[in-house]
């Protein structure tokens, strides 16, 4: 039988190379056995992230005095983790924010572990954070996965007065097929305004974006008008911060600066339409 | 750990019918080339739940395995075939003393890999211009390193000995490196490796 036979320190060496990564993979189990990066399996850990934010949220009084609510808007964490570390480091800072919120494009390649990665960072803030799906989160099982990961891609909630709709526009991504973003769901929203001050509509893609289906701009841009109490519509998705009136009317639309441009906005609301931007470089 | 359950389901699929071989050829060159060396079974290691596949051994040295993968629809939108091409190199090939016991301390391989999948939303179309989404959801390119540990089932005189080895891939993909690549230090190395289990089992 034709074998090399031999032992030495060599061998000693070689045998502990891929020994010494699974040490220091930390043998975590089944999250390093994995199906296919596009799966969608996660554990408890990274599970209903949304709730459980939500959660922490509700059980937080409104940080400051008076009736103003602050809170950090950045999007387009995507593949940007160096800046994300910095970004977490600079809002932990802060002082007085009620929450961060994440303007969508969490991911990059809609790949989950990519939902753990920047869950790894935004766990370490001292405030809840909240997000919205963008179109990078759609590719291949990216949808399935931020859902897993996240929670429901349209959702609403209200603190300090303040509701807060949360809205998938991604409508390039279902092929314009007219259903995305979801205007009567939207409607509805808005108008539930018992016990309501003010509304905000957060979003990935703009509505005059090309990404935006084109039939539903105008309907999308009637339902935000439609409510007096809209006073904000924000979006990422641009990477550059910009503060616009695109449309007739008072609501001004913000774009969040993307991690990549190291800088976000602390955004205050006060009384029934004020606020005011603050940009922090990081 | 319930995936045991299905390693043992495979080696046992591929075990008994390895063992009933009928009318093998008693000399290798009346072997035609195309048939396989052996059959693998494989869990995980981005590859599929359950992935089956055969292989061809080029001097006991390197191997070239082809894979087929499944991933079932609760852990996808739609099920997930996983089709891989395969290539390890086992440098050092170590007896265990007297024994059937037969070692390659590590190895090292490449992988190309085609996942289909009727859910998974499209990144390579005219939804967006070209080079928006520049990367395929479905083809991934991918390295390991690993070992192999190997038993010898027979030792006829005049024919190759058979062996049934265990083997495990330790590796990371294409879209991995790239996300860590500008990230050193803020993505720890373990965040992007994957671990694969598997089992080869000679045919001849």
């Amino acid at each position: 039988m034709p074998t090399t036979y031999f032992y030495s320190a060599w061998l000693r060496r070689i045998l502990l190379l891929p020994l010494a990564l699974l040490s220091a993979a930390g043998l975590t189990g089944c999250e390093l056995f994995e199906f296919s990066p596009n799966e969608i399996r996660t554990t408890e850990e990274y599970h209903d992230l949304t709730r459980k934010n939500l959660d922490a949220l509700a059980e937080r009084p409104v940080p400051g005095n008076g009736d103003t609510l602050r809170f950090i808007f950045t999007g387009d964490p995507q593949r940007f983790y160096a800046e994300a570390d910095e970004l977490v480091a600079s809002v932990n800072q802060q002082r007085d924010i009620a929450f961060v919120a994440i303007a969508g494009d969490i991911s990059d390649f809609g790949l989950i572990r990519e939902f753990r990665w920047v869950h790894d960072k935004m766990r370490r803030l001292h405030v809840p954070y909240l997000t919205v799906i963008g179109n990078h989160d759609h590719a291949a099982n990216g949808r399935q996965s931020y859902q897993e990961v996240f929670g429901p891609l349209n959702y609403s909630f209200r603190y300090a007065g303040t509701q807060f709709v949360l809205v998938n526009t991604n409508g390039r991504e279902y092929d314009f097929n007219g259903q995305v973003p979801d205007v009567g769901w939207l409607h509805s929203q808005l108008a539930d305004t018992v016990g309501v001050r003010r509304q905000v509509v957060m979003s990935h893609v703009p509505p005059m974006d090309e990404d935006f289906d084109h039939q539903l701009e105008k309907p999308y841009v009637a339902a935000l008008a439609s409510s007096p109490l809209v006073m904000m519509q924000l979006n990422g998705h641009r990477h550059g911060f910009s503060e616009t009136w695109p449309y007739e009317g008072a609501i001004p639309y913000i774009n969040s600066a993307s991690f990549q441009k190291n800088r976000y906005l602390i955004i205050s609301l006060w009384g029934k339409r004020e606020f005011k931007l603050e940009t922090v470089y990081f | 750990m319930r995936y045991l359950f299905f390693i043992l389901t495979i080696l046992a699929g591929l075990v008994a019918p390895a063992h009933a071989q009928p009318g093998r050829p008693d000399s290798l060159h009346r072997r035609s080339w195309l048939l396989p060396h052996h059959v693998i079974g494989q869990f995980a290691g981005g590859q599929g739940m359950a992935t089956v596949g055969l292989g061809y051994t080029s001097r006991r040295r390197l191997d070239l395995d082809l894979l087929a993968g499944y991933v079932p629809r609760r852990y996808s939108i739609t099920p997930m075939g996983i089709f891989t091409a395969k290539a390890t190199y086992s440098p050092w090939l170590v007896s265990l003393g007297q024994s059937r016991w037969q070692l390659r301390p590590l190895s090292a391989g490449g992988m190309l890999s085609y996942t289909a999948s009727k859910g998974f939303n499209k990144t390579w179309d005219d939804k967006y211009s070209t080079g928006y989404y520049w990367w395929s959801a479905h083809t991934r390119i991918g390295g390991f390193v690993g070992g192999r540990l190997a038993y010898r089932l027979s030792n006829q005189s005049g024919r190759p000995a058979r062996f049934i080895s265990a083997y495990y891939e330790l590796g990371t993909n294409d879209l991995y490196l790239v996300s860590i690549w500008h990230n050193i230090g803020h993505l720890p190395l373990r965040s992007i490796l994957t671990l694969g289990v598997g089992v080869k089992v000679d045919l001849f």
